[in-house]
């Protein structure tokens, strides 16, 4: 069918944010747009196939020019290296070869007042914390350089393309950060760094992408740069002329902080105030003319502008152009000038006050007047959902934001109502259960990015609300937790859905598989990155003590350990009596203490094991919907619940501020992000800000095997963030513990046997597809070989006539939990409950 | 008749005594000559650089990696 083929290779995306397909080359004044969706449906039949031949094939080139974009731009590349001389001596050697020997550069004479050091090959800072102008220098530094890693004394920054294209973005040029640097380093600049930052100041950020009244143009203030370009085979005749000047560029004035204002902070109060008193009773009317005034006195050291302008349909060539010329576009969205979209009624409450760091963050966002896109990197449990109510609040346009999962969308409206005062009608959810649209002309939307991205199956609902966000412009994209997507989905998410901005938020920008390196290109540079460490002692989030616990193996586990596949030895090393023992103790210490203890397994054999053996609560992906909440409610209220026993399901997006303690028995190999997920569901205790108040995180570990290895690997982005993990290798008293489990040989040897016997076949199916609140998917295929099983026997014995009973010796807490809630219950409400359930049914 | 065999005492952790009894099954059992208690191992004097090496490979292919990590949710 040729027209179909036709429609799809003409509906697969662009891959870049702006790049219109024709169907929607113009983009339509901002109505609703439910009323011509079936004709656009029409118009974009196979749209939802997008994840075509020919788009992947595009994904792919593009993954690997991107791949050689950033190897070019990287510091260790030749270009740069080479222009330093070498100097040998005889220790030079001894340096890994003499690629790290760099005494050629000389030390000034008084560098002991001067806190950095620069490692000339690959940008590396190194930042003596203690020094005097330490605190003066963490901010140059912040400011030109990512952070690597930050412990008490001395932290470490690298220097990179992105970090200098976020420098720039923020207006500084090649000379002021020569300046500061020459000032703050012990030793000369090196050439090569000296030549990398005047390389990449000159090329990035000079060309900006602004899309004004929604036509879009390129923008610098270097005229000859512009020249450049329009002499460019591929862009020159691209340009759009306006006017009858064909040569003449327009020049408008650059645009400053000025008026512009972020809600929540001090400043936005003073202002206010000051609206108050010109305005009267109109605050929100004046606001325009004093932008307005504000941008007119700041006229003086205005610098001129040079534009022009390029048709919709060009930008993403364009973008690609420039991109291969070495200078990549950044992207700014003008949303004060925008009177295209309308504007959406929503401002933070007048009591909502965001965090110096929170504003911190911001700011850099709107450094200019206008909105960048870029990534925030906020620990959990520090505020990132009101980061992103705030942007909202400041471009005050339509906003999507994507999360990971149907549960955290309900949890962003209803952050949105709590903190802003947006009508609750204009803030839509877009899930398999709901699909909303707003009422008015604008609003937000909440949505996942499997519904946005995984189109295979949709349903006529869904597919008419996709064409209805695909056909509308967004002035603001908030991509909660953009660590879990890996770059491919991104392409998708962006050339489907047309944002002016985008605003990455995540704790753990780090993948173990490589694909997050072009979120950089894909999304903008790190904005911000937080120090945990800082907060931490601000109190924002919970001062954590960390633990490494050390278990013996006994002989027989090791020896069994030794025998077994990779499967089973995951098994062994979490269910070693020693590590049980270990857990035991920690909890019954903890408990007496009255802390609330949460205990993470990815096994779930273990997972089970312990928490009967224990007789505490346990949640994993198979427990019913009714039963987690159940045992979450009676975990955050019931005094006799303090332990609270999870599998994977409850890494990231859980709430449970009451939690203190954290026990993690086996883990995800060497996943590094879930060791900081883990580690953020403690960071946002209630009792935080309580005198000498500590939270507690243990990872047990099991000694002599693999898990030590990953348990090291784990913890580095912790150690990077400043926090220090003790090595327990004995608890104190533990044989002295009441009931200590498997204290005998005897028993050990049985739990062995136990083990071996259960998990004979594989174990089951460790594999979990939902988050704490989702709702389980089911695997297709089902599972094999459940079928029907023979055996003899009588029917006497079937129906209990040979005299057997059975009695459930191990129950688990769960299931005690559910009786005590049904006894609790006086008959009174009982009497409510079921004449409540009769209304319901009559009805 | 009696027979002699030279030996050497290993004095090693419980774990490290695990691996080497694994590396004696795959070996024929050439190397123990006894197996005294939990610490204490009696082995063939000749065999004790055998050991020594086999011994280097196993505790380094403990810290290998053994499954890919995918991190995609």
């Amino acid at each position: 069918m040729p027209p179909k083929r036709k429609a799809a290779a003409q509906a697969a995306p662009a891959p870049s944010k702006a790049g219109r397909t024709s169907a929607l080359s113009t983009p339509g004044p901002a109505t609703p747009r439910s009323l011509d969706s079936s004709m656009m449906s029409e118009a974009d039949d196979d749209f939802d196939e997008d994840v075509s031949e020919a788009q992947k094939q595009r994904e792919d080139g593009l993954g690997v020019e991107a791949e050689q974009f950033v190897q070019v731009f990287d510091l260790s590349s030749k270009r740069f290296q080479g222009k330093n001389e070498k100097r040998t001596d005889s220790v030079t050697s001894f340096f890994k070869n003499g690629e790290r020997d760099f005494h050629y550069l000389p030390l000034k004479p008084d560098h002991q007042r001067r806190p950095l050091y620069i490692e000339p090959t690959q940008g590396l800072i190194f930042l003596e914390r203690w020094s005097p102008r330490g605190k003066q220098a963490t901010d140059f530094l912040v400011t030109i350089a990512e952070p690597v890693s930050r412990p008490k004394y001395i932290h470490e920054y690298k220097m990179t393309a992105h970090s200098l294209y976020a420098a720039v973005s923020v207006g500084l040029t090649a000379k002021d950060i020569l300046t500061s640097l020459d000032g703050l380093l012990k030793t000369e600049v090196p050439q090569s760094i000296r030549s990398f930052i005047e390389e990449y100041t000159m090329r990035f950020g000079k060309v900006k992408l602004v899309l004004k009244g929604n036509k879009f143009y390129i923008e610098s203030v270097d005229e000859k740069m512009l020249a450049r370009l329009l002499n460019d085979e591929i862009i020159g005749p691209l340009r759009v002329h306006t006017s009858g000047d064909g040569e003449g560029l327009t020049v408008t004035t650059a645009p400053k902080m000025g008026g512009l204002v972020i809600p929540g902070t001090q400043n936005a109060a003073g202002v206010h105030q000051a609206n108050l008193k010109a305005g009267g009773a109109e605050p929100a009317a004046n606001e325009g003319e004093l932008y307005a005034t504000l941008n007119e006195e700041d006229d003086d050291d205005k610098e001129a502008v040079h534009a022009f302008e390029i048709p919709d349909h060009a930008v993403e060539t364009v973008q690609k152009r420039c991109l291969e010329l070495g200078m990549p576009i950044l992207e700014e969205y003008d949303f004060r000038n925008d009177d295209q979209n309308a504007n959406l009624e929503i401002d933070l409450r007048p009591n909502t006050q965001i965090r110096p760091y929170q504003e911190q963050s911001l700011s850099k966002m709107f450094g200019n007047g206008r909105a960048k896109s870029g990534i925030i990197v906020l620990p959990c449990g520090a505020g990132k959902t009101l980061v992103g109510i705030t942007a909202a609040c400041t471009i005050k346009k339509g906003v999507i934001v994507l999360c990971t999962s149907s549960m955290s969308v309900v949890q962003w409206r209803q952050e949105f109502l709590k903190w802003s005062n947006i009508n609750p009608d204009d803030i839509a959810i877009f899930t398999a259960e709901s699909k909303n649209k707003f009422s008015g002309n604008t609003g937000i939307i909440v949505t996942t990015y499997s519904m946005v991205t995984n189109s295979r199956e949709r349903s006529h609902d869904s597919k008419k609300m996709m064409d209805f966000l695909r056909g509308r412009e967004w002035g603001l994209m908030l991509l909660d937790e953009v660590h879990v997507v890996p770059a491919e989905v991104f392409r998708r998410v962006i050339s489907s859905i047309k944002s002016h901005s985008k605003l990455g938020l995540t704790a753990t920008l780090l993948r173990e598989d490589d694909k997050i390196s072009h979120l950089n290109f894909l999304i903008g540079p790190k904005l911000f990155e937080a120090n945990w460490m800082e907060l931490s002692q601000q109190g924002h989030i919970a001062k954590v003590q960390c633990a490494e616990v050390w278990c013996p193996m006994p002989t027989e586990f090791y020896d069994e350990y030794l025998r077994a596949n990779s499967h089973m030895k995951r098994t062994l090393y979490a269910m070693n009596p020693s590590k049980f023992q270990a857990c035991q103790y920690l909890i019954n210490y903890h408990e007496a203490r009255g802390d609330k203890i949460i205990v993470f397994s990815d096994e779930l054999y273990s997972l089970k094991q312990y928490a009967l053996k224990l007789n505490k609560v346990y949640i994993y992906g198979g427990t019913g919907q009714a039963e987690r909440m159940q045992v979450l409610q009676n975990f955050q209220h019931n005094p006799n619940v303090n332990t609270l026993f999870l599998s994977k399901i409850g890494d990231t997006s859980l709430d449970l501020p009451e939690a203190t303690v954290l026990i993690q028995i086996s883990s995800h190999f060497g996943s590094r992000r879930q060791e900081a997920q883990r580690l953020g569901r403690i960071l946002r205790a209630k009792r935080r800000n309580d005198e000498g108040f500590n939270a507690f995180f243990y990872s047990l570990v099991s000694k002599d095997t693999q898990e030590m290895y990953y348990s090291a690997k784990r913890q580095t982005f912790l150690v990077d963030q400043g926090y220090a993990f003790k090595v327990i290798t004995q608890l104190a008293n533990l044989d002295k513990t009441p009931d200590l489990a498997f204290a005998t040989a005897k028993e050990r040897r049985e739990l062995l046997q136990r083990t071996l016997v259960d998990n004979e076949k594989g174990g089951e199916e460790d594999v979990e597809n939902d988050d704490l609140f989702g709702k389980p998917v089911r695997r297709a295929g089902g599972r094999r070989g459940g079928g029907v099983r023979r055996t003899a026997g009588t029917l006497g014995e079937l129906s209990g006539g040979q005299d057997m009973a059975y009695i459930e010796q191990n129950k688990g807490a769960n299931k005690t939990l559910k009786k005590q809630a049904k006894a609790q219950q006086n008959t009174f409400f009982k009497k409510i409950a079921r004449e409540k359930e009769r209304v319901r049914t009559g009805k | 008749m009696p027979r002699v065999i030279r030996g050497t005492l290993i004095t090693c952790e419980p774990a490290i005594k695990s691996i080497i009894m694994h590396i004696n099954a795959e070996n024929n059992n050439e190397i123990v000559i006894e197996d005294l208690d939990d610490t204490h191992l009696l082995i063939k004097e000749s065999k004790i650089y055998d050991l020594k090496r086999l011994l280097d490979l196993r505790l380094k292919e403990t810290l290998k990696v053994e499954a890919p990590l995918d991190d995609s949710d």
